[in-house]
């Protein structure tokens, strides 16, 4: 028996597609065991019928599906409620669904601040301003996908390890709900650690050793050599089943892609408290917000409430 | 009926949930809008924990310890103080006054001070009105949606 499993993306850049993509050979394994209803990315199948006719938005039924991205507009909307209509379990694949992601950083500013910067800018000639007609009403701010509609599965990265994904399907497929530890990236980092961590500093020069960049069983922690890591506060496993994660490997400091260890937890808080918990002087940030970067749905990252006044 | 304050206190058990008993004990009266929890120390109070206090919908939180230099466990107080400070930015970028948090050092024999704690914290967020969080007030202002926060 096949499983019937429909992909649907939202407010996303199609980087967890491509991520489908790269399970390599694994991919003709999944395409045997699943019966593939929707996908958006890879055929054309009209919302209102074939000959855009139909007066409501029809998904094909699917026993699994993958929502990726938020939800910022009406569209969104719509189109996720379907999906959460016709599909038995629902997979939020990558971090714009499950916390946000990138996207997310425009809840700082409100829709009038954000159209204000797009459509007129300095140097351009008579803004036209946002279309009223043909496009989808924006949302008062960009939604993770379980503030809208129920998810049975959070599969966050930026985007999810193939690894991740395929030990998903493959759970999904078998009737079972996967499960992944909740482990930071320092418990999967390699890195030597020997507990001194007093100043920060900006990542304006190379780590040390110099000459061991790009060799990480050799580097230092970059936390304790003051570069401000997103790691303790991140939910592991980017590395997938190589273990190392992917910016420990390409020696610069985790910037937090897989949102919080802890599901509905604030990665800003939670990597302030532990930054202050151990004395360390955090004046030496410049701001705070960017530490929201993958996390800033759920009301996490809101406008500042008298701008000029108060900002940090 | 006018804006009654709920008021969340985590007091530690050493000083100042001792002030708390003493001026219940001596029958000093204070508002009853603080809900009080008992905690080892107040350098234990997790930021997260304070966070969550606000997005349920307390006005206001106080945070008690001991005295400096009196802190049973010799530093809990500075850890209190160092994330007091970040508990203060983060609620201002959440929308919530950063004077609706307050951490109050007093020592187990100081039931006056306690009180007028309470009491001027309790004057503070009645002229600040309620919370941008308090359901009651802005039902539909922030809670859309997130079902495992209520």
């Amino acid at each position: 028996m096949t499983v019937r499993v429909a992909f649907e993306w939202l407010n996303s850049c199609s980087g967890c597609e491509i991520a489908i993509l790269d399970l390599g050979e694994r991919f003709f394994e999944v395409l045997n065991m699943i019966e593939l209803v929707h996908m958006p990315l890879i055929f054309d199948q009209k919302y209102y019928s074939v000959m855009g006719d139909g007066d409501s938005l029809q998904i094909p039924e699917a026993d699994i599906g993958f929502i990726s991205g938020g939800v910022r507009n009406e569209k969104h909307l719509e189109v996720a409620r379907e999906m959460r209509k016709r599909c038995g379990t629902i997979v939020a694949l990558g971090t714009c669904a499950t916390h946000g992601g990138i996207p997310a950083m425009i809840n700082s500013y409100t829709n009038d601040e954000l159209l204000e910067r797009y459509y007129s800018t300095e140097d351009t000639d008579e803004a036209s301003g946002y279309p009223e007609e043909g496009l989808p009403a924006l949302l008062d701010r960009c939604y993770a996908l379980d503030e809208e509609i129920k998810v049975d599965v959070y599969l966050p990265g930026c985007p999810p390890h193939p690894d991740q994904i395929y030990q998903a399907l493959v759970a999904l497929v078998k009737g079972r709900q996967p499960e992944f530890k909740e482990k930071s990236v320092c418990d999967t980092c390699p890195l030597s650690r020997g507990g001194n961590l007093k100043k920060l500093r900006r990542f304006l020069e190379e780590p040390e050793p110099k000459d061991k960049r790009g060799n990480p069983l050799e580097m230092k922690c970059f936390l304790e050599q003051g570069f401000l890591c997103m790691g303790p506060v991140t939910r592991g496993g980017c590395g997938g089943e190589e273990k190392i994660p992917r910016c420990i490997l390409a020696g610069v400091p985790c910037k937090g892609c897989y949102g919080p260890v802890i599901n509905d937890a604030d990665p800003r808080l939670e990597i302030l408290n532990a930054l202050v918990s151990n004395d360390v002087d955090i004046s030496a940030l410049e701001e705070h917000t960017s530490l929201l970067r993958f996390a800033g749905a759920h009301g996490l990252l809101r406008p500042l409430r008298n701008k000029g006044g108060n900002e940090h | 009926m006018g804006f009654e304050p709920r008021i969340l206190g985590f007091a530690c058990n050493w000083c100042a949930y001792a002030a708390a008993d003493l001026a219940g004990i001596i029958r000093m009266q204070y508002p009853t809008n603080i809900r009080l929890i008992r905690v080892m120390c107040s350098g234990m109070v997790h930021p997260r924990m304070i966070v969550k206090a606000f997005t349920s919908g307390a006005d206001g939180v106080l945070v008690m310890g001991c005295n400096p230099g009196e802190c049973h466990y010799v530093e809990g107080i500075f850890k209190a103080k160092a994330r007091a400070r970040i508990v203060e930015e983060v609620i201002e970028a959440m929308g919530i006054e950063r004077e609706r948090f307050q951490i109050v050092w007093c020592s187990a024999v100081e039931a006056d001070k306690f009180v007028e704690a309470v009491t001027s914290m309790m004057e503070k967020i009645k002229q600040l009105g309620p919370s941008l969080y308090n359901r009651k007030t802005f039902p539909d202002q922030i809670i859309r949606g997130k079902p495992n926060d209520c």
